[in-house]
């Protein structure tokens, strides 16, 4: 439940600051927010903050890490709001209100191998669940990172990619973009057939996978055709959002609200509700 | 049974507002609604409900929420003071007085308080009134609600020719009864027989049913007439969705939230352009499955209370009593 509900009320922010931006990619950066008492709030892998410059505007967005002291936010410039987080630097005041969403079902990893698809920006609540799993390591079996991204360059989180995710004890990342360029000597090609290539096998192992739609989609039919049952399958939804706290009415599907139900649903629970997403 | 002689009732209204603001239905540019009452003589109320429903004194349609003040990269935030001002709402029917319930539901459960919405609701006292007569598109009754008593309220008002007939039915409208005690005489009298709304409609079913019907050929007609003008949600007494928006004036402004309508296009289109429902197929087929079997699902009750609100005022006549009874002719293999 939100820490912060200032005079009670829910939809006021608290006051941050950006301490630092991290360039990802050409269109993607990560900030660290915040605030004068610390860290905003603490929230589980797989939550979400609702993220504002006071005269701007209000966005929700995953919460891709966190320190004992900020949490950290990976936003990709496509609008209004957006452009103008691209454009504010270290210093800036924002406002915050969180933490929102259900996150990740972690009991449901205990003990399992877990399987990471992740493509472009969604890989950014996917990652939280990532930091999660190499905290406490020994709760959780072989780990597998699956990203792809439209080109090099548009590769986020290059250093856990490379360096610090790659040297984690049991842990396998691969790496592919749509199309490379002169440097680039990975794999090229669509994440979906990428993970058809590589073969993970279901037994024993859940499945977490969060992209643009066209992706989840392609992933989810290659995961079945291997063997994944769908209460095997996690992923995250994204509906427009208002209040984040299951009361403006907006996000719903069917009677779930996804700001407070959601994002974080198996496939066998989405096949439950109405296909209106 | 206390009652209140007809031309005693704006001395009633008179004591009651030295301490709050007293509400009743009253016409504005020929819309009836809950207005404050200041001391006009003469005190009516009309057989049904207000055009416009009391949600909008819970519920406001639009409400700041704070402002805020940019200079440079530093930002200031003030909260503004939550709502004191106590209230008398009087006149209200028994539909309305339910739909209060079910937007106690929605703003003061499941993980989070509206701590706004609880301030005006604890601040704000309901006086009900029986309805000896119902409208053509009154369906109360279907939906459980008697006419003749109201559930959730402080008072329970009877109309007679000659005055009212009151019963304090919580503490609170027990007290406000006593403050007007010597204006008030004790009869022997029976609180008289409630409205029999002709509009009949049996919902019972509908839930389950609408759980197997999402797909269905069912909504691909029902929504060519809409015109998406979202009459129906604004005067609904149990619509709560809102939006959030800012008032920006250079580097200060305030932000805001306001009613907002799943009849409208803009209200799920997301950035980049993908809306999960483009069409009024998808928009008509959310506000039924909202009344009919999303709230059902949430918060265990009907999310419709018959006021009748929407097919008397919905510009195409969509009618949701006769969408219930389709909805359940409609023939469902296994
Ligand atoms: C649960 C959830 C989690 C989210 N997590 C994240 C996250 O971690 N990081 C993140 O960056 N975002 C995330 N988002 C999305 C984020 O909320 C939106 O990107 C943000 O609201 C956009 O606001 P804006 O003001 O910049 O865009 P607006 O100005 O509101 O709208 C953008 C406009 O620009 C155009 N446009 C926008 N996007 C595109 C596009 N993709 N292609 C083409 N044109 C486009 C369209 O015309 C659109 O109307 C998340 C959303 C949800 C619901
Ligand atoms: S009032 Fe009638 S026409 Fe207007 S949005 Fe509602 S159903 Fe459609
Ligand atoms: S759906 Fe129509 S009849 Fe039912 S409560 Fe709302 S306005 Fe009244
Ligand atoms: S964003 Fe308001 S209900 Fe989900």
């Amino acid at each position: 439940m939100a820490e912060s509900f200032r005079n009670g009320n829910p939809l006021v922010p608290q006051l941050g600051r950006i301490i630092n931006i991290v360039e990802e990619t050409p269109d993607i950066k990560t900030f660290y927010i915040t605030t004068d008492q610390g860290k905003p709030f603490t929230p589980l892998p797989g939550q979400l903050a609702m993220l504002s410059l006071l005269n701007v505007g209000e966005a929700m967005f995953s919460i891709t890490s966190q320190g004992p002291e900020h949490l950290e936010i990976s936003i990709k410039k496509v609008g209004t709001l957006t452009e103008a987080f691209h454009e504010a630097e270290v210093g800036q005041t924002v406002g915050i209100r969180g933490p929102y969403g259900n996150g990740f079902p972690l009991e449901m990893f205990y003990g399992k191998d877990v399987l990471f698809i992740g493509g472009g920006i969604g890989l950014a609540p996917v990652r939280s669940l990532i930091n999660y799993c190499i905290e406490h390591r020994d709760k959780f079996g072989h780990l597998w990172i699956i990203y792809g991204a439209r080109s090099p360059a548009d590769l986020c989180f290059k250093k856990d990619l490379f360096e610090n995710w790659p040297k984690v004890e049991n842990c396998r990342v691969d790496v592919t973009v749509d199309k490379g360029d002169d440097t680039w000597t990975g794999h090229e090609g669509f994440v979906p057939a990428f993970v058809e290539e590589l073969k993970p096998t279901p037994q024993g192992r859940v499945a977490v996978t969060c992209g643009p739609p066209i992706m989840i989609k392609f992933v989810l039919q290659v995961l079945e055709k291997l063997g994944f049952k769908d209460d095997q399958i996690v992923t995250t939804l994204e509906m427009r959002m208002k209040c984040g706290i299951g009361k403006c009415g907006r996000c719903n599907l069917g009677s779930k609200y996804v700001c407070l139900d959601g994002p974080v649903f198996t496939l066998a629970q989405l096949k439950e509700l109405p296909n209106e997403y | 049974m206390l009652k209140v002689k007809r031309d005693k009732l704006p001395q009633v209204l008179s004591v009651w507002s030295e301490e709050a603001v007293v509400y009743t239905p009253q016409e504005e540019d020929g819309v009836s609604t809950f207005r404050p009452w200041t001391g006009q003589a003469e005190v009516t109320f009309k057989p049904g409900s207000t055009v416009l429903p009391p949600k909008e004194l819970f519920f406001p349609r639009t409400e700041e929420m704070y402002r805020y003040r940019v200079e440079g990269q530093a930002a200031f935030l003030e909260e503004l003071s939550l709502p004191q001002q106590k209230c008398v709402l009087v006149g209200v029917r028994s539909c309305d007085a339910r739909s209060l319930l079910l937007l106690d539901d929605v703003f003061l459960t499941k993980g989070y308080v509206d701590e706004f919405y609880r301030r005006r609701r604890e601040n704000t006292l309901v006086v009900a009134l029986a309805c000896r007569e119902a409208l053509d598109t009154c369906f109360c009754t279907s939906l459980g609600v008697d006419p003749a008593r109201a559930e959730g309220v402080d008072i329970q008002a009877w109309e007679k020719d000659d005055g009212y007939l009151l019963q304090a039915t919580s503490e609170r409208g027990k007290a406000l009864l006593d403050k007007v005690g010597t204006l008030l005489t004790e009869v022997s009298e029976e609180p008289p027989a409630g409205a029999r709304p002709s509009l009949e409609v049996d919902p019972e079913g509908v839930t389950e049913k609408l759980q197997r019907m999402f797909e269905h050929p069912f909504w691909d007609d029902l929504w060519h007439k809409c015109v998406g003008c979202a009459a129906c949600t604004f005067l609904c007494p149990t619509c709560h969705c809102f939006d959030i928006q800012s008032e920006n004036r250079g580097n200060e402004g305030f932000k805001f939230r306001c009613w907002d309508s799943c009849m409208f296009a803009e209200y799920t289109r997301m950035a980049g352009g993908h809306n999960p429902r483009p069409t009024r197929k998808e928009r008509v087929r959310n506000r039924i499955l909202h009344k009919l079997r999303y709230f059902p699902e949430r918060y265990g009750k009907l999310g419709c209370v018959g006021c009748g609100r929407c097919l008397e005022r919905c510009p195409v006549h969509m009618d949701i009593t006769k969408i219930i009874q389709a909805i359940k002719e409609v023939a469902l293999d296994g």
